[in-house]
Parts: C-alpha cells; sequence; structure tokens
C-alpha cells in the first residue's frame, strides 16, 4: 500500500498548480479549470483517506464535491458568457470600470 | 393560544423542525412554476408579495419554535437529523430570523426596484433558494452540509450580483464575486479535506472526538483549519477575502447588496460560530493549533481595514460596502474573545445579537440606496445633497440606519455594540473593546457625512424625484422601526442569544 503522505504530497501539489493558474492567467475560462484542479485536489486527499481510514465518508462527500463543482462551473460560464456580450473579452483584467 | 397548546399535547414530527428551510425552499418553486405559466411577464406584485410571504412565514414558524423551545435545553435539547448531518438547536432558529426577515424586506423592495426589468420571478426565486441554504448553513453539524448548503446560498448569489445583465457594473461586480467565491469554496474544500485526513471523520461531534483522542497529523489538521477558515472569511466578507465585498456590492442591484452584507454575511457566521465551537473546541486543540488567535488577529485588521478605508469613500454605496466589512470585524469578536474558562456564551451572544440589530439597520442602509437609484439620483455624497427637504421620511429612516450603525445611544445599535464590547472585556480581552471603540469612533466621520449631506448640505441640482414606490417605503420604514425597536426590546434578543449560545459549549 501507498503510504498515506504520498497522497498528501499529490493533492498539495496539484492544489498549488491550480492556484498558480488563479494567480498568473488571465482568462476567465482558464481561471474556472484551475479552480477544478483545486477540487479535485481536495477529491484525491477525500479518497485517499476514506481507504486509510476503512469508511466511505470521504468518497461520499467527493461525488458531492465533483457535483457542486459541476454547478459552480454552469454559473461561472453563465457568468462569462455575458461579460464576452458586454465587454466583448474574458480577460479578467480587462473588467475594471469600478475603482479597486 | 389553544392552536398552540393542542400542537403542544401532540408534538410534531422531529423532521418539522426544518420547516423553515423548506419553506422558503417550496415557496421558491412555487414562484418558479407561477412563472412558467406566463414567463414574459413582469407581474412583479403578485411575485414580490408571495416571496414576502414566504419569507414572513419561515419567520414566523422560526419565531414560533424559538419561544416554545424546540431544540432547546428545556424540551430535550437539540434536534439531530438526517444521520446527525443537520442539527436544529437554538442558535439555527436564531439565525434563520435574521435570514427570513432580510429576505422579505428585500422581496418587497426589489417589486418597486425590478419594475422593468424581465426574469422577475427568477429573481424571487434565487433569493428565497439562497436563504435556504443560509438557513441550512445554521442548521448544518457535519463538514459535508457545510459545504454543500454553503454552496447552495453562494451559487444564487452570483446570478443575483449578475442579475442587470446590460449593466456593466453589475457583471464586473458578478465576475469578481464569482471568482473569488470559487477560489475560496476550492480552498474551503481543500481544508475540509485535510481535516478529514487527520480525524477521519465529517461530523462535528466526531472531529471533536478524534481531536481529543489526540492526533498524528497536527500540522495537516492545523492547515485544514486555516483553510476553513478561509472559505468563512469570504462568505462574512472578512480579511484576506474580503475583496470582492466592495466591488460585488457597488455593481450589484442594491436590494441584492442588501441581502448579501446582511443575511449572506450572518449566515457565514452561524456556520463558522458551529464547526470552530463544536468541532474544533478550544479545550481539545492539540499544542501549536490556535484558532482563536487566528480569529483576534482578523478581527482587529478587518475592523481597522473596513473603517478606514470607508473613511475615504466618495460614493456611498462603496462606503456602505466597507462599512459592511468593518461590522464583520465586529462580529468576529464573538470567536476572537473565547478562552478555556471565560464567559465564552455571553461573547458569542452579543456577537449575534449584533447581528441581528446588522440586519435590520445594514438592509435598511443598502434600501434606501436602492431607493435613491429608483429615482436615479447619483451615487457620490454630494448627489445626496438636499434628499432631506425633498424626500423627508427616508431621510429620516436613513439618518437612523447610520446613527444606528456608529452605535449612538438612541438606536438597537447602540446597545448591541455596547453589550459586544463589554462583553470582549469581560472576558478579559480589554484590547479588542478598544480597537473596537477606537473604530466605532472613527466611524461616525464618514457616517455623519451621509445624514449631513442629507440634511444640512444646500441642493444644487434640479432634479425632480419621480413617485414615491410603495415597497420600497415600506421596506425601509419597516428597517426603521426595527432598528428603534430593538433598543427597548434589546434585553430578551440578548438573553436569547445567549442562552442559546451557551447550548453551544
Amino acid at each position: 500500500m501507498v503510504p498515506p503522505q504520498y497522497y498528501l504530497l499529490l493533492s498539495a501539489a496539484v492544489f498549488c498548480i491550480g492556484l498558480f493558474g488563479i494567480l498568473t492567467r488571465r482568462n476567465a475560462l482558464l481561471f474556472l479549470m484551475s479552480v477544478e484542479l483545486m477540487l479535485n485536489a481536495a477529491n484525491i486527499n477525500l479518497v485517499a483517506f476514506s481507504y486509510v481510514w476503512g469508511n466511505v465518508t470521504g468518497q461520499t462527500f467527493g461525488l458531492f464535491t465533483m457535483a457542486i463543482a459541476a454547478a459552480e462551473v454552469a454559473v461561472g460560464l453563465g457568468i462569462i458568457l455575458v461579460l464576452y456580450r458586454d465587454f466583448g473579452d474574458v480577460d479578467v483584467t480587462k473588467v475594471t470600470t469600478m475603482r479597486w | 393560544m389553544s392552536a398552540l397548546l393542542a400542537l403542544q399535547s401532540s408534538p410534531l414530527p422531529d423532521w418539522a423542525a426544518v420547516a423553515p428551510a423548506l419553506i422558503l425552499a417550496l415557496t421558491g418553486l412555487l414562484l418558479l412554476a407561477i412563472d412558467s405559466i406566463n414567463p414574459t411577464s413582469s407581474n412583479s406584485p403578485v411575485l414580490a408579495g408571495i416571496s414576502t410571504a414566504g419569507s414572513l412565514f419561515a419567520f414566523a414558524v422560526a419565531g414560533w419554535f424559538l419561544i416554545e423551545g424546540t431544540g432547546q435545553a428545556a424540551t430535550g435539547g437539540e434536534i439531530s437529523l438526517y444521520g446527525d448531518a443537520l442539527v436544529v438547536d437554538g442558535m439555527s432558529l436564531f439565525f434563520t430570523l435574521i435570514f427570513t426577515i432580510v429576505a422579505a424586506m428585500v422581496s418587497i423592495a426589489s417589486m418597486d426596484y425590478l419594475s422593468k426589468q424581465r426574469y422577475q420571478g427568477e429573481f424571487y426565486a434565487l433569493v428565497l433558494f439562497a436563504a435556504t441554504g443560509m438557513v441550512l448553513m445554521s442548521m448544518s453539524n457535519s463538514l459535508a452540509t457545510a459545504f454543500v448548503s454553503l454552496e447552495l446560498a453562494s451559487l444564487p448569489s452570483y446570478a443575483l450580483v449578475g442579475f442587470l445583465k446590460d449593466n456593466k457594473g453589475s457583471i464586473e461586480a458578478a465576475l469578481k464575486y464569482f471568482l473569488i467565491g470559487a477560489l475560496s469554496s476550492a480552498v474551503f474544500a481543500f481544508g475540509i479535506s485535510l481535516v478529514y485526513a487527520a480525524t477521519g471523520s465529517l461530523l462535528f461531534p466526531d472531529v471533536a472526538r478524534a481531536l481529543s483522542g489526540g492526533t498524528g497529523m497536527t500540522g495537516v489538521l492545523g492547515m485544514g483549519m486555516l483553510m476553513i477558515l478561509g472559505g468563512f472569511a469570504f462568505k462574512t466578507a472578512s480579511v484576506p477575502f474580503h475583496f470582492w465585498a466592495p466591488e460585488a456590492y457597488e455593481g450589484a442591484p442594491a436590494p441584492v447588496s442588501a441581502f448579501l452584507s446582511s443575511a449572506s454575511k450572518a449566515a457565514g457566521f452561524a456556520v463558522a460560530f458551529r464547526v470552530f465551537i463544536e468541532a474544533f473546541p478550544i479545550t481539545q486543540l492539540p499544542a501549536g493549533v490556535d484558532w482563536v488567535l487566528a480569529f483576534q488577529i482578523l478581527a482587529v485588521v478587518t475592523m481597522t481595514l473596513g473603517n478606514f478605508a470607508a473613511a475615504t469613500q466618495e460614493n456611498v454605496k462603496r462606503m456602505l460596502a466597507y462599512s459592511s466589512i468593518g461590522h464583520a470585524g465586529y462580529a468576529l469578536i464573538g470567536l476572537a474573545a473565547l478562552s478555556a474558562n471565560g464567559p465564552n456564551a455571553n461573547v458569542l451572544g452579543a456577537s449575534m445579537a449584533h447581528l441581528l440589530v446588522y440586519g435590520f439597520m445594514n438592509t435598511g442602509a443598502f434600501l434606501f440606496i436602492a431607493l435613491v437609484e429608483h429615482w436615479g439620483v447619483g451615487r457620490t455624497f454630494e448627489d445626496y445633497n438636499g434628499l432631506g427637504a425633498k424626500a423627508p421620511m427616508a431621510s429620516v429612516a436613513m439618518s437612523v440606519f447610520m446613527f444606528s450603525l456608529a452605535g449612538l445611544p438612541p438606536f438597537g445599535g447602540f446597545f448591541s455594540k455596547y453589550v459586544l464590547f463589554y462583553s470582549a472585556i469581560e472576558a478579559g480581552f480589554w484590547w479588542l473593546a478598544a480597537v473596537g471603540a477606537i473604530n466605532s469612533a472613527l466611524s461616525l466621520f464618514y457616517y455623519s457625512r451621509v445624514v449631513k449631506a442629507l440634511w444640512i448640505e444646500d441642493d444644487t441640482s434640479s432634479l425632480e424625484l419621480g413617485s414615491k414606490p410603495v415597497g420600497l417605503y415600506t421596506a425601509i420604514l419597516f428597517a426603521a422601526v426595527g432598528t428603534l425597536l430593538l433598543l427597548p426590546a434589546f434585553r430578551p434578543v440578548i438573553e436569547t442569544a445567549q442562552t442559546v449560545a451557551a447550548a453551544l459549549f
């Protein structure tokens, strides 16, 4: 059996890749993909430790996370679509009609 | 009275305790059904009326449960449902009162604000679904339900902020709210997964039990708690996830800003209180993991940042947005002033009572902005010059909200702030109370600017105000009366809050 620390390392790496994407990418769609990576990092932990602890709580919650991620993307794509209609771009740094 | 006695003699089944959430959800579905019969209509009085009635019904049921002692020690303690995933106790009912009354005020005010908009049925349904999520947040007893209900409250909120599809500000606000929200919910989910990794459970009591037995992964647990805290910081608009608040509140339709800054913030606190007190009890934390310290830092930074930023604003709505960040800082005292043997229930109860009073005064202030936007008056302090002469009744109400937010004596905000700071001193955290009091004094500066513009400055514009919209006026006056009445009625409120808070420890 792979020691559980390795899963923690893997999930932390995936989480950091997602965070890096959010901080550096300007395209709203890539931002969404990065958020998905971060949520999947949580899923890796949940499934791995579900096995370690010998209960299915983690796996079940992993399914919940996936469903919620899908719902979040649906709302997010809707917002990005109107963003494109109103601003003609999906670059998150160009949307500045209000002072920061 | 006889009806009450009859119900008492034949006790309701346990699942009936979630009735407020069920009523809100069913009203939302009813609105969608009515809207689908004639989707192109903009029949706002009917839709707004149903939405308001549903919220008020849920409010009445929650109030009745609270008075009857449902889920409290007197009637056998908290009611656990669905394998302990949800729990109905005094605290969840107390917070339900806040969410439902704010939802009712927002619904009735939106009737005029949205009068020429399409998709009104969807608007009210989204408000009610978000309110359902908030009620479930206050009832959640497991990290899984906390996450799902937090998303149920957040997803409709994103759509509501971007409701004015042709308004660039509204879309920009929705985008920023969504981006920060998605990021913080991912951080929250990762935090949950780390806590699960360290303890092997998601239910709060089981997490606490695992902690008391000692865990081999203190570092993982600490990181997880810190990330969960981040998720709440987003929902309550506290540092470090507060960036969305000024943008979202300024760009969103004003009734939605009112809803988010009052109800959504209270929901974030409701679930944060329960998670940190039930799942991570102070007395059972492993050495080196101290969330109280984190909340102390956050409380001080949040209230200082919010108040100083508010003082520099020229736009009234944006000023209120920063002031709402400052008030999140005050409410954070409820978690920051806890200690192993301190008067914890008093501190937490004071914070809850402040959130209730804040629900009235802050909703009212944002609804006044909605009224002003409805008339087409500008957004800066100068644009408000002379409004007192043109619209005296609404301006008196706005002055009440401003002075109450600042914490001046004859209004509800005075007692709630006083008790909050006093309980912090009682708990031995005099410096938290001192920072709060200094910030409160500063806040008087920018709140009184609004009052000065309304009553003292001369009117320079020749703008004629349109008709007096009934819905907006009703909601604003209701909020003003609530703010005033909460001064004499503060004793029962604070006693209830501290009693239900005591049940958590």
